[in-house]
C-alpha cells in the first residue's frame, strides 16, 4: 500500500512539474505576460506542493499506523487489571501474528475475532490514509495554481523550500543522537527501577542469566546480585589496554618513520597498505583471533608450562591492537606532518641528529594531536564488539590474567540481545544501560580527543 | 680586500634543484669575525648560498651541491663528513623565528644537552645566562625562564633564536634574513646585536634590506640570477660598484 | 670536554638514531605482516571452499525400485523416492560388509545425494532401467580428507569419519572415483546445517538489499546535510549543535546503533525483525555522518572563485551551489559514499541485535524478507563446530574482502580521475 501511494505521489509530482512549465510557457506566449521565475522553477513550485505534504502526511502516518491498531485492539484487553504492558505486548504480537497468518502452533480461540478486528482496522487505516493524503493532495495543489496564476516569485519560493529540505536532512544528525539518547535512557531508567545504580556500577558479580530462572516472589532479592557490572568495565578496560600496548608502539612508530624518514614514494606505497588493516571487517578480526591467534596462543603457552585458556582477553586485545594499528599510525603521520618545518630546521641547524629533532621538538610540537589520534583509537577499542564477542569469552573474570577468559560490555550487549528478546525484563533492559555506559565512556573520550585535535590544528594552520 | 683571515672558501660552487640549477660557480672568501652581508632580489639564491654553508640543503631530498667549501681550510661538502659536527660549529639563525614548543630555558639548553657541553646543572646554568646576556635578553626574561619561548614578542623570539644559535659556542653565525618579520625596533636591536657579535664570531647575514647591509656588514656580496656578480668591501660595493647591475640594484632600478 | 668525550658521546648519539630508525622500519614491517599473514591466512583456509569433491557412483536406475515408468509425469518422478537406488548403488561399494558397517556406507555421500540423483534423472529420463555413473557430494568430512584438512592419523574414535570409511574412500580414489569441480553451489546454494551445501547465496542477496536500503537513505540525505552544513547553514547555536553531533557520530561504536534500531524500530514502530529494510535502516544512520564528513571537505575544496563567479551573473545562492559547486564537488562526494558503503558492508554488530542472524535457508526476495548478510554469515558460521565450515567461512570473507577491495578501487580511482586540484 505504502509503496502504491509513494508511486502515486511521484508520478503526480512529475505531472504537476510538467503541466505548470507547460502553463506558464503558454500564458507567457500567448498574453505576452512577464514572469517573475524561469517556467522551471513554476514546475517546481507545484511538485513541491503536490509532493512534500503528502510524503510527509504518508510518513508519519506509515510509522504510527501499528501504534494506533494496537491502542484500538488493546481497549478491550486494559480493564483486566491481571494483566501488566508486558502481557498486553505480547497478546497484540499474537494477534498481529496470527492476522498476518504467521502464527506457529495452535491459535488460541479467544484471539481470533481480535485478529479480524486487526486486520478491518488495519484496513480502514489504509483507506483514511489513501484519501486523506490524495485530499491533501488536491488542496495544496489549487492553492499551489492559484499562487501561480499571481505571478508570485517561484524561484524564491522553490528555493526556500529547498533550503529546508537540506535543513532538515542536517537535523537528522541530531535526530538521531536524540534517538540514541532516548531509546538507551528509557530502557535504562526502567532497568535501575528494579536494579539500583549503585549495585549496578560497584557489584562484583555479573550473571544475567540467573536473573531470568526465579520465581516472581525472590526475583527482587536476587536480582541485585547479578547485575555488578565492575567485572565488564575491567574486561573493557582491560583488552581495550592490550590493544593499545600492540597499536600504540607499532602505530606510533610507523607513523614518525612514514613522516620523517621514509621516501615519499615509499610512503605512497606503505600507508594505504597500513590502512587495510582499518579497512578489514572487524568480523573477519574475530574470526581469526577465535581460530588463529587464540589456538596459537594456547599452544605456546602450553609449550611454556602456563594455562591459557582458547579464548582469552590476550589473543582478542592482541589482534584488536593489530586493527587499531593504522588509526594511530595515519593520524601520527598526519599530525606531525603538520608540526612547521622550520622548528625541524632550527634543530638541525643546532646540530641536533633527525632522531634527537624528533624526540625533543617535532614529537613535543605534536603531542596534542598524537594524544588525541590514541584517545580516538582507545574509543574505537572500547565500542569495538565482533573481536572480542569471537575470541574474548563469556565469563565474567575480575582478572589481571591476560591469559583467561574475559569478557566485555559489547559482549553482553550481544550475548543478551542475540536472538528472540522479551523485553520488560530486566536482562534486556540491562543490555540498554550497559549500551548507555558504552555510549557515553566513548562520548567523554571522543569530545576530548576532537577537542584537542581540533585545537591542534588550529595552532600550526 | 684587505689580509684578514679567511674562515669560509668556496669554489665552483654549483647548486641544483632537481634539473633546476640554483646557484652558478659560486667563489667566495668569508672573514673570520668580520660580518658579511649577502644581498639581491628575491629568488637569487643567496639564502641558498648560506644553506650550503652548514649543509642544511641536506634536508631537501631534490638538492644537489657540487664544488667545494672549507672551512679553515678542511672541506665540508663531502659525504662522509659529519654534519652535526659542522653545524654545530657553524650555527644558524632563520627568517621567521622558529623557537621550540619549550620553555625559555629549555630552548637555549637545548644544543648544550645534546652536545654533551655541560657535565652539571650549574654548567648549564650558566651557559643559558650567558647565552642569553650574550644576545641582549637576559634582563628581559631573567624572571621567566620557565614560561614557553613562544610567549615572547617577535623580536625576544628571534633573539631567543639567536641566543640558542650560541648557546653551543659556534664559529660562526648564519644569519637568514632574521629581521625580515620583525618591526623596526626589533630590527635595531638585532643589528646592535649583531655589531656586538662580530667580535667574537664569524657572522653571514642575508638581507633583502641594503641600508641594513650597509649598516652593519664589512664586505658585501651582490647575488643576481643565481650568480655572484660582485663582493668586495661594503663601504666600496654602496658607493662605487665595479659591476653595472650592482649599480642598479642599489641605485633602486631593479629589485 | 676532551675530543674522546667527545667522540665517545658522538657515537653514542649515532647510535641512538640507527636504534630509533630501526624501530619505525620493524614497525611498519610488523604491521605489513601482520596484514600479510592475516590474508594468507584466510586464503590458505578458504580456497578450498572454491572447489567441491564428488563421487562418481554407478547407480542402476531399476524401474521397480522407482515405482516409475517412461511416461510418468514430472509431478511424479519429484515425488518418487530415489533413496533405495542410492542404497544400493553405496552397498555395491563393499558387497561383503556387515549390516553394521551399511550406515558409514550410506554417510559417503552428502543427504542431499538423493535430491541430486533426481535432478539428474530429470534431466536425462531415457536412462530408466539403465546404470549410470552419476557424480554425487561427497560428505563434508570426506572433503575435508580429500583437500589435506583433516589429519588421518589421530585416533578412530577422535574424528568424524571411521576406518572402514576411509578404506572405502581410499579405493575409490584409486579407482578415480573420487573428483574435484568447481563448486558452483557454494554461490548459489542458501545457509544449511551441512557444510558441503551451505552457500552464501542468501546472505550475497540480503547484504545486497541491505546495502542498497542504506545507499537509497544515506545518500541524498548525507549529501544534502553536507551542502547545507558547507554552504547555507548560518554560524550560530543550531548549526553549532547540529555539527558537533555529526562529529560525534561518526565515532560513536556501531553496536549502540544497533541498540536503538532494536529499541526503536523494531520494539516501538514494529518494523519486521531480521529484515534488509531495518538493517540497511540502521546502516544508513551510522553511514550518514561517513558521507557527510567527506562530502563536505570536497565541497570545501572547491575554491570560492567558482562561487564569486556565478553569484556575480546573478544566480541566486541555490542555483550557484546547485549548478556550479556541487558538481564539482562530485567525484569526491562519491568517493567518500563508497567508502562509508563499504564499511557499512563489513558491519556486523549492529545487524546482530536487530536479528539478522537468523538461520536462513531460502534466498529473500524483497527487503522484507527476513535475511542474513555476508559478515553475519561468516560470525554464524565460524561459530559452528564442524571443520568444513571453517572453509566455508573463509571463504565467505574472501567474498567479502573481494567487494570491499572493488568498492574502495572504485573510490580511488573516482578521486584520482576526476578530482581537480585546485592550486
Amino acid at each position: 500500500m505504502n509503496l502504491v501511494i509513494l508511486t502515486l505521489i511521484i508520478i503526480f509530482s512529475f505531472s504537476c512539474y510538467l503541466f505548470g512549465k507547460s502553463k506558464i510557457l503558454n500564458t507567457s506566449r500567448v498574453s505576452g505576460k512577464k514572469f517573475h521565475s524561469l517556467p522551471e522553477y513554476y514546475g517546481y513550485y507545484l511538485a513541491a506542493w503536490c509532493g512534500l505534504p503528502a510524503l510527509i502526511i504518508l510518513f508519519f502516518w506509515s510509522f504510527s499506523e501499528l501504534f494506533l491498531v494496537k491502542i484500538f485492539i488493546l481497549a478491550d484487553f486494559k480493564t483486566d487489571p491481571l494483566l501488566d504492558e508486558n502481557k498486553l505486548n505480547l497478546i497484540f504480537s499474537e494477534i498481529r501474528a496470527i492476522a498476518e497468518k504467521k502464527f506457529t502452533g495452535t491459535i488460541p480461540e479467544s484471539l481470533i475475532p481480535y485478529s479480524e478486528k486487526f486486520l478491518s482496522i488495519n484496513r480502514i487505516l489504509e483507506l483514511s490514509k489513501l484519501v486523506v493524503i490524495l485530499s491533501v493532495i488536491i488542496f495544496s495543489l489549487t492553492f499551489a495554481y492559484s499562487q501561480i496564476l499571481k505571478n508570485i516569485r517561484a524561484r524564491e519560493s522553490v528555493e526556500k523550500v529547498i533550503r529546508v529540505v537540506m535543513f532538515s536532512c542536517a537535523a537528522i544528525a541530531v535526530f538521531t543522537t536524540l534517538g540514541i539518547v532516548l531509546s538507551l535512557l528509557f530502557e535504562s531508567i526502567k532497568f535501575f527501577t528494579s536494579v539500583s545504580i549503585f549495585d549496578f556500577i560497584t557489584g562484583i558479580n555479573w550473571a544475567p542469566g540467573r536473573a531470568f530462572v526465579r520465581d516472581a516472589s525472590v526475583q527482587t532479592a536476587d536480582v541485585e546480585n547479578v547485575f555488578g557490572a565492575v567485572p565488564l568495565f575491567w574486561g573493557t578496560f582491560f583488552i581495550a589496554m592490550i590493544a593499545m600496548s600492540v597499536a600504540v608502539p607499532i602505530g606510533l612508530f610507523s607513523g614518525i618513520y612514514m613522516a620523517e624518514y621514509s621516501s615519499r614514494k615509499f610512503r605512497k606505497i606503505i600507508k594505504p597498505l597500513i590502512e587495510i588493516l582499518a579497512g578489514i571487517p572487524t568480523v573477519v578480526y574475530g574470526f581469526f583471533a577465535a581460530l588463529t591467534v587464540g589456538p596459537f596462543f594456547r599452544i605456546i603457552g602450553e609449550n611454556l608450562g602456563l594455562d591459557v585458556s582458547s579464548e582469552s582477553a590476550l589473543a582478542a586485545g592482541v589482534v584488536m591492537g593489530i586493527m587499531i594499528i593504522p588509526y594511530v599510525s595515519s593520524l601520527t603521520d598526519d599530525v606531525i606532518n603538520a608540526v612547521p618545518k622550520s622548528l625541524r630546521e632550527g634543530s638541525l641547524a643546532i646540530g641536533a641528529t633527525k632522531s634527537e629533532t624528533i624526540k625533543k621538538v617535532v614529537l613535543p610540537a605534536a603531542l596534542p594531536g598524537i594524544v588525541g589520534s590514541i584517545l580516538l583509537a582507545i574509543s574505537r577499542a572500547i565500542g569495538e564488539t565482533m573481536i572480542v564477542v569471537m575470541a574474548a569469552g563469556l565469563a565474567a573474570n575480575l582478572t589481571i590474567n591476560p591469559l583467561e577468559a574475559s569478557t566485555t560490555i559489547t559482549t553482553q550487549i550481544v550475548t543478551i540481545l542475540i536472538g528472540d528478546q522479551s523485553f520488560n525484563n530486566p536482562k534486556t533492559q540491562a543490555a540498554f544501560a550497559l549500551g548507555i555506559t558504552l555510549f557515553f565512556f566513548t562520548l567523554i573520550i571522543n569530545i576530548i580527543a576532537l577537542n584537542i585535535v581540533k585545537k591542534f590544528r588550529e595552532k600550526y594552520e | 680586500m684587505n689580509n684578514d683571515k679567511i674562515k669560509i672558501s668556496t669554489r665552483n660552487l654549483n647548486v641544483y634543484y632537481g634539473a633546476k640549477q640554483a646557484l652558478f660557480n659560486i667563489n667566495l672568501d668569508l672573514m673570520e669575525k668580520k660580518v658579511t652581508a649577502l644581498i639581491g632580489p628575491s629568488g637569487c639564491g643567496k639564502s641558498t648560498f648560506i644553506r650550503c654553508l652548514n649543509r642544511m640543503n641536506d634536508v631537501i631530498d631534490i638538492c644537489k651541491v657540487d664544488g667545494s667549501i672549507k672551512v679553515d681550510g678542511s672541506e665540508i661538502n663531502e659525504k662522509n663528513v659529519d654534519v652535526n659536527k659542522i653545524r654545530e660549529r657553524i650555527g644558524m639563525v632563520f627568517q621567521k623565528p622558529n623557537p621550540f614548543p619549550k620553555s625559555i630555558y629549555d630552548n637555549i639548553a637545548y644544543g648544550p644537552r645534546i652536545h654533551g657541553l655541560a657535565e652539571s646543572q650549574n654548567v648549564l646554568d650558566e651557559i643559558v645566562e650567558n647565552s642569553l646576556k650574550k644576545s641582549a635578553l637576559w634582563e628581559e626574561v631573567k624572571d621567566r625562564l620557565n614560561q614557553p619561548g613562544t610567549s615572547l614578542s617577535g623580536g625576544q623570539q628571534q633573539r631567543l633564536c639567536i641566543a640558542r644559535a650560541i648557546s653551543i659556542n659556534p664559529e660562526v653565525i648564519l644569519m637568514d634574513e632574521p629581521c625580515s618579520a620583525l618591526d623596526p625596533i626589533a630590527t635595531a636591536k638585532i643589528e646592535e646585536l649583531i655589531d656586538e657579535l662580530k667580535k667574537s664570531y664569524t657572522i653571514v647575514i642575508v638581507t633583502h634590506s641594503m641600508s641594513q647591509a650597509a649598516r652593519v656588514s664589512q664586505n658585501t656580496g651582490f647575488f643576481h640570477l643565481g650568480k655572484l656578480m660582485e663582493f668586495n668591501l661594503t663601504e666600496k660595493i654602496f658607493k662605487n660598484p665595479d659591476n653595472k647591475m650592482t649599480q642598479d640594484y642599489i641605485t633602486g632600478r631593479f629589485g | 670536554m676532551n675530543n674522546i668525550k667527545k667522540e665517545a658521546l658522538l657515537k653514542k648519539r649515532y647510535n641512538a638514531e640507527k636504534r630509533f630508525k630501526l624501530y619505525g622500519i620493524l614497525s611498519i614491517f610488523l604491521a605489513i605482516a601482520f596484514l600479510f599473514i592475516l590474508i594468507f591466512n584466510i586464503f590458505s583456509k578458504g580456497s578450498g571452499a572454491f572447489l567441491k569433491t564428488e563421487i562418481l557412483l554407478n547407480i542402476n536406475f531399476d524401474q521397480k525400485k522407482l515405482g516409475l515408468n517412461n511416461n510418468s509425469s514430472e509431478k511424479e518422478i519429484r515425488e518418487a523416492s530415489f533413496d533405495e537406488i542410492l542404497k544400493d548403488a553405496l552397498l555395491a561399494l563393499a558387497p561383503s560388509a556387515p549390516e553394521l558397517k551399511q550406515a558409514e556406507l550410506v554417510d559417503i555421500v552428502s543427504i542431499d545425494a538423493e535430491l541430486e540423483i533426481k535432478k539428474f534423472f530429470l534431466n536425462n529420463r531415457d536412462i530408466l532401467n539403465k546404470s549410470y555413473e552419476v557424480s554425487l557430494t561427497l560428505s563434508d568430512d570426506l572433503d575435508q580428507v580429500y583437500k589435506g584438512n583433516f589429519p588421518r592419523d589421530i585416533p578412530e574414535d577422535r574424528r568424524r569419519f571411521s576406518d572402514f570409511q576411509l578404506k572405502i574412500y581410499d579405493e575409490l580414489v584409486s579407482k578415480n572415483k573420487i573428483v574435484s569441480k568447481l563448486n558452483w553451489s557454494f554461490l548459489t546454494n542458501a545457509d544449511s546445517r551441512e557444510p558441503e551445501l551451505a552457500g552464501v547465496a542468501s546472505s550475497l542477496v540480503g547484504s545486497f538489499f541491505t546495502l542498497f536500503v542504506c545507499l537509497l537513505l544515506s545518500f541524498p540525505l548525507g549529501i544534502l546535510a553536507a551542502i547545507y552544513l558547507e554552504e547555507f547553514a548560518p554560524k550560530n547555536k543550531i548549526t553549532e549543535i547540529i555539527e558537533v553531533n555529526v562529529n560525534n557520530l561518526a565515532a560513536v561504536p556501531s553496536i549502540v546503533f544497533g541498540l536503538l534500531g532494536l529499541g526503536v524500530f523494531l520494539n516501538y514502530f514494529y518494523l519486521p525483525r531480521s529484515t534488509p529494510l531495518v538493517g540497511g535502516m540502521v546502516l544508513a544512520l551510522m553511514t550518514l555522518p561517513r558521507i557527510i564528513i567527506p562530502c563536505r571537505a570536497a565541497l570545501k575544496a572547491v575554491p570560492p572563485s567558482i562561487r564569486e563567479g556565478a553569484l556575480a551573473l546573478g544566480a541566486s545562492k541555490v542555483q550557484t551551489v546547485m549548478h556550479n559547486v556541487v558538481p564539482l564537488a562530485m567525484p569526491g562526494t562519491l568517493s567518500g559514499t563508497i567508502i562509508g558503503l563499504s564499511q557499512a558492508l563489513g558491519e556486523t554488530a549492529p545487524l546482530l541485535l536487530i536479528g539478522m542472524v537468523a538461520f536462513i535457508n531460502v534466498v529473500p526476495s524483497t527487503p522484507l524478507d527476513p535475511s542474513a548478510v555476508l559478515p553475519v554469515q561468516v560470525y554464524l558460521w565460524s561459530e559452528s563446530a564442524e571443520r568444513g565450515f571453517v572453509e566455508k567461512t573463509s571463504a565467505t570473507i574472501i567474498i567479502l574482502i573481494f567487494f570491499l577491495i572493488i568498492m574502495n578501487s572504485f573510490a580511488i580511482y573516482l578521486r584520482n580521475k576526476f578530482e581537480k586540484k585546485w592550486s
